[in-house]
Formats: C-alpha cells, structure tokens, sequence
C-alpha cells in the first residue's frame, strides 16, 4: 500500500462523505416538495457565516456556533419557504418560478454576505483540531468528524424517514399529495419543514466544511453543482443514491486527482456522469424519468 | 399532355388573417422603428453626452440580442439552459483567437464566432438535449464551469495567462475616429441586432416555433402529434447559440479584448433578470428587459454593492409574484387604450370559434422519496 494509495482512499472517503452531505438536503428538498433549490449553496454560505459570526464577533468557541449556524440556515430555508416558495404551490409555472426565484436568493445571499462581512476569505475554525499520521497520510479529526456525521445523518434521515409519524407524512405527501391532503396531512406546511430541515443540513455541512473550503461570499456555488451532480448521479429524491453517489464520486475525483492531477479530476467527474446519464438516464437508484420535471 | 399536364402552380394557402395575428404587424411601426434607429446617432452626436448614450445603446443592442437568443430556448423552448453566457464566450474567444493570433481582420474572424458557437451548441445539446429540467440544469453549469477553466488555464494563445485575451484589434472603419466611429460601431451593432432579431421573430412564428411552444406546453401531446422533440430542441438550441457567438463576437472587437471575468455570475444573472423582468416567453420581453437593466443599471451604479442585492430579490419577487414579467402587462395596457379595436364577432351563420379548450389537469406526479 503505498503512500500515494492511501492518500487517494482518505480524499476519497472524504470527498465522498462531504459530497453526500450537501447532496442530502437537495434531494430530499426535491423528492419531497419536487423543488429544484438552486439555492441550496446559499444556505450552505448562511449556515457558515451564521458560525463564523458567533466565533469572531461574539467570541464563543466553534461549538456555540456550530448549533447557531445550523439553525440560522434552517430558519432561513424556512423564510424563504414563506416568502417564495409557498405562494406558487400547486400554481402552473412552478418549476419556472422556483428556478429563477430561488436563483435570485442566492443572488441576494452572496451579495449580503459581501455587505456585511468583507470579500476576504474567512477561516471557520474546525469543531476539532488536530491530526494523526497513518501510512504517510495526514488525517484531520475534522476529517473524521465530517464522515462520521455524514454517516450518521444518513442514518437519522433514514430512519425519521421512514419510521416517524412525520417523516411518513413527508412521505406520503411526496408520493400523492392529494391523498395525502384527503388524509388530512397538511401538505403546505409539510413542505415547509421539509425544507427547514434541508435548510439544516446544508448549514451544517456549512459548518462542519468551510474549515477546509474556506469561506466567501461566493463559496455557496461550487458545493451546489456538487450537491446537484451528486443527486443526479444518485437518482434524484433518492437518498441511498446521494449517499452511494457521493462516494463514487468522491473516490473517484481523489484517485484522478492523486494520479492524474488536480486539473483532470472536475473534467473527469462531468465525463463520468455523462456516461452515468447516458446508460441510466435515472441515476443509480432513480425512479421513473417519465415522472419528474 | 400539355394543359393538362402543367405542373400545378404551388399555391400556398391563403393564412387566415385572425388565425395569424402576427401577420398584422404594421409595416410603418417597423420601418418608422428601423429609421428612428438610423436617425437617433445622428441627432445624440450633437448633444453633449451623445457619445455615452450611444455606447449604451451598443450595449443594449448587444445584451439584447443575448438575452433573446436565451429567452428562445428557455422561454419559448423550456429548455433551462444556464450555458448561454458560455456560448457568448466561445464566440468571443474565436474571434479573439483568430484575430488576435493569427491575425485576421477583425470583420472576417467575427463571422467565424456564430459558426464556432454553434458546433459548441451542437456538442453540449446531444448529450443534453435528450434530457429534461433539472439536468439541462446541470450539464449546462457543468459546460459553463468547464469553459471557463479552460478558458483560464488552457493554452496560452487562448488563456493569455489566466486572465483572458487583451489587445485584440478592435473595428476599423477607414479612417474614422472618434465619435465618427462610435456611430458606424453603432450602425453595425443595430443591423446584428436587427437581423437577430428578425430571425428569432420568423422562428417563434414559423412551424417550428408553433411546435416548440406545443412541447413546452404539453410535451405528451405534441409528441404525440409527431413532434420529434429532440430534433426541435436541437435546432433552436444552435439558432441561439448562433446568435449568442456572433454578439460575443461583436463584443471581443468592440471591447478589444476578452477577459476570464466574462463567466462571472452576476453576467449570467443580468441576462436572467432581463429575461424575467421583460417577459418570460414573450417576444419583445427580452428587449424591454435589456432596455430597463441597462437603463437602471446607470443609476444603481451609485448603490454600489447593494445592485446585487436588490437584484436578486427583485428576480426573486418577479419569478414568484408576477411571473409573467412587464411585457403581458404593458401588452395589455396598449390594447385597451391605444391599440385597434378587437375583431367584432362572427358574422351570425358562421360556426363560433371554438372556445378555449378546457383545461387538461397535469397528470399527478408520481415519484417521492426512496
């Protein structure tokens, strides 16, 4: 096992946890709601601003900041739900309305981070420091941190998803919103939590990953085309296929990157779904193409 | 066999006046427009801030042009294309290359940009023409981020170090200078314009436009009619590729040089908010968009970084609440107080027209989470 081995296999598992991470709310946000979040990268931006803030103005260590920017991004995700979302349900022209609107917020984000931070790049400090040597290759506790709790929100969602009263009422309402509403679900708020809680995840991967991306006011853009090959590549609204997507992707990026060279690792993800789109227009796991947008 | 036997004279038949409203543009609006057009350099050139007026409209005509060949596929079309700023890039990088490295008169090297734009359109649309929403979505930002890292670190005759081609030989009209030359840069930038113009018209308006418009609204059923989607998203696709390369082209030269900031976000952004300000999926939305961007744009300068901002909730808001844009709205207004009466109506022993027809419910998306 060589240096250079290892080294791809940890960027990998790395690349791929994270990847999965940011995957995780878009698709459950477009398995659910049927909502295309193009601003998913701006709450990714808002939940790691919202934690830089607590840790350089308010002086609490990166622990208060990491719940702080978890909620700020849902709350957010939540006003938006309020603000643009909610009105165009059910309406004709959703899916154009959505596209551009949720465009224009992240628009709107970038340009009010820049106000009222600077355009310098910020350092998030990591929720744990330190590193450890194995065969060569430097692991970060951060990094293990981000796979651990990538994991284990796949798990969670999972299982919310599947046993809770509520992640089956999300549920229901994806698959059959008028008879869920029939059932008395109530649809529009169920939207609504839904993507509070993707709102959530996107700010924590925020978090938990701009120690390592850095932030900026733009930073929300390149995690949302991850977020969005990933779930395509997955199948969209499929989260065992973000999950098992992420980790190709990411094992893949890091072994072009190791061997080839930085340069040829984002062409050869774009080739590799091209190809993925080419022999499963679906996605790994994805449901009917006749049934979506 | 003579009389009989004559080829029978092709006679098209005769398009019924209120079956095609679009037949009813006045030639006087158009022509009055295009002389306005001709006239309106010669009389700004005499008043002091002429020369900054006419190089707005350039710019107008210019993002006009762009904005409608996107309006096209993503209005008309449905096809969320966000690769339309790339294919700018790509026309403008051409010309740049042939006339800057192989140093070509900036006239001939620009009439390559459309053509190179299109062969650019043709192969992302096989790939993803096939494909719908979200991953048009996709593919195109994957090719805009594609084209501009390559367009940064890629052979130095094309990246010029990273910082895009400078020192491109601009348009030389003989001798002109000065505000001489403004008005011929002028007068080129209105015939592209009016030419693009003119063919986005006839396409929206032909059997192809009609059948574009029928897959956006009801895929099932156009398909069903025989419509080969793919072939028809294909072909207007590489129209507004090609009038997208030929304004990046004119541009490269005007500008005399092209930069790697071309890709920026906020470009990409500008020409959706003309779009969705003007009138998504009308024919002069995207215009009167430019013309209200640009125009604001002079005044926002003094907001600063708060332009961004503003625009985005503004882009926001419209998408949301008024989705249809200003176009519909001052349509509807011109109808009523200045427009021609409506046709009365039919003339009793005719067959009423048919109403519309009822409202077909969308089929209920299945799907859901797995």
């Amino acid at each position: 096992m060589s240096t250079q081995f290892v080294q791809a296999v940890w960027g990998g598992v790395l690349f791929g946890s994270a990847y999965g991470l940011m995957a995780l709310g878009l698709t459950l946000v477009w398995g659910a709601v049927r909502l295309l979040n193009l601003a998913h990268g701006a709450l990714f931006v808002v939940g790691a601003y919202a934690a830089y803030w607590v840790v350089a103005f308010l002086h609490l260590p990166i622990l208060v900041g990491l719940p702080f920017g978890v909620l700020a991004a849902a709350a957010f995700a939540y006003a938006m739900h309020m603000v643009f979302i909610r009105p165009v349900i059910g309406k004709p022209g959703f899916d154009n309305s959505t596209l551009v609107a949720t465009v224009g917020i992240s628009i709107a984000v970038s340009a009010a981070a820049l106000l009222i931070f600077n355009p310098q790049y910020k350092v998030v400090p990591p929720v744990l420091s330190g590193s450890t040597i194995v065969a060569g290759v430097q692991i970060t506790y951060q990094g293990l941190l981000v796979i651990g709790t990538s994991l284990a929100l796949f798990a969670i969602v999972y299982l919310f998803l599947t046993y809770t009263r509520q992640g089956m009422a999300i549920r229901a309402v994806s698959q059959q919103t008028e008879a869920a509403s029939l059932m008395s679900i109530p649809v529009v708020q169920t939207y609504g939590i839904v993507i509070a809680i993707s709102g959530a995840l996107a700010g924590l991967a925020g978090v938990l990953l701009s120690p390592s991306f850095f932030l900026s006011p733009n930073s929300g853009f390149h995690p949302l085309i991850q977020a969005l090959i990933v779930t395509i590549f997955g199948g969209l609204g499929s989260i065992r296929g973000a999950l098992v997507a992420g980790f190709i992707l990411g094992v893949f990026e890091s072994f072009v990157e190791v061997f080839y060279g930085v340069g040829w690792a984002q062409p050869g993800v774009f080739v590799l779904i091209i190809l993925m789109l080419i022999v499963r227009p679906n996605g790994l796991f994805g449901i009917g193409e006749v049934r979506r947008l | 066999m003579s009389a009989a036997a004559a080829p029978v004279a092709a006679v098209r038949p005769k398009v019924d006046q209120d079956a095609a409203p679009w037949r009813r543009v006045p030639l006087v609006a158009v022509g009055g427009t295009v002389l306005a057009g001709i006239a309106l350099p010669l009389v700004l050139a005499r008043i002091s801030i002429g020369d900054y007026l006419i190089t707005l409209l350039i710019l107008f005509f210019m993002q006009a042009v762009v904005a409608q060949s996107w309006n096209l596929i993503m209005g008309y079309g449905g096809i969320y294309s966000f690769a339309q700023v790339a294919l700018f890039a790509v026309g403008g990088w051409t010309t740049a290359v042939l006339a800057h490295s192989l140093g070509w008169n900036p006239f001939i090297a620009m009439l390559f940009s459309p053509l190179v734009a299109l062969l650019a359109a043709v192969g992302i649309g096989l790939p993803t023409l096939r494909l719908r929403g979200v991953y048009v979505v996709l593919l195109t930002l994957a090719f805009h981020e594609l084209a501009r890292v390559f367009a940064v670190t890629g052979p130095r005759f094309i990246s010029g170090g990273g910082y895009g081609l400078v020192s491109v030989p601009t348009f030389s009209f003989g001798n002109a200078v000065g505000q001489q030359r403004t008005i011929y840069l002028y007068y080129l930038a209105m015939v592209i314009f009016g030419i693009a113009t003119f063919a986005i018209w006839r396409v929206i308006h032909s059997p192809l436009g009609v059948a574009v418009t029928a897959l956006r609204d009801s895929e099932t059923y156009a398909v069903s009619r025989g419509i080969n989607q793919f072939r028809i998203r294909m072909i207007l696709f590489a129209i507004s590729a090609f009038f997208t390369g030929l304004a990046g082209g004119y541009m490269t030269h005007y500008n005399g040089g092209i930069s790697t900031s071309v890709f920026d976000f906020p470009r990409l952004i500008d020409l959706l908010a003309m779009i969705v300000i003007g009138g998504w999926g009308t024919f002069a939305g995207p215009i009167l968009g430019a013309a209200i961007i640009i125009g604001l744009d002079q005044y926002l300068v003094a907001i600063g970084d708060y332009r961004a901002l503003f625009e985005g909730l503004i882009l926001a808001g419209i998408a949301v609440f008024a989705p249809q844009g200003l176009w519909p709205v001052l349509r509807k207004t011109y109808d009523r107080y200045l427009g021609p009466e409506p046709p009365g109506p039919p003339a009793p022993g005719l067959p009423a027209p048919a109403q519309a027809v009822e409202e077909i419910p969308e089929i209920q998306r299945g799907g859901g989470l797995s």
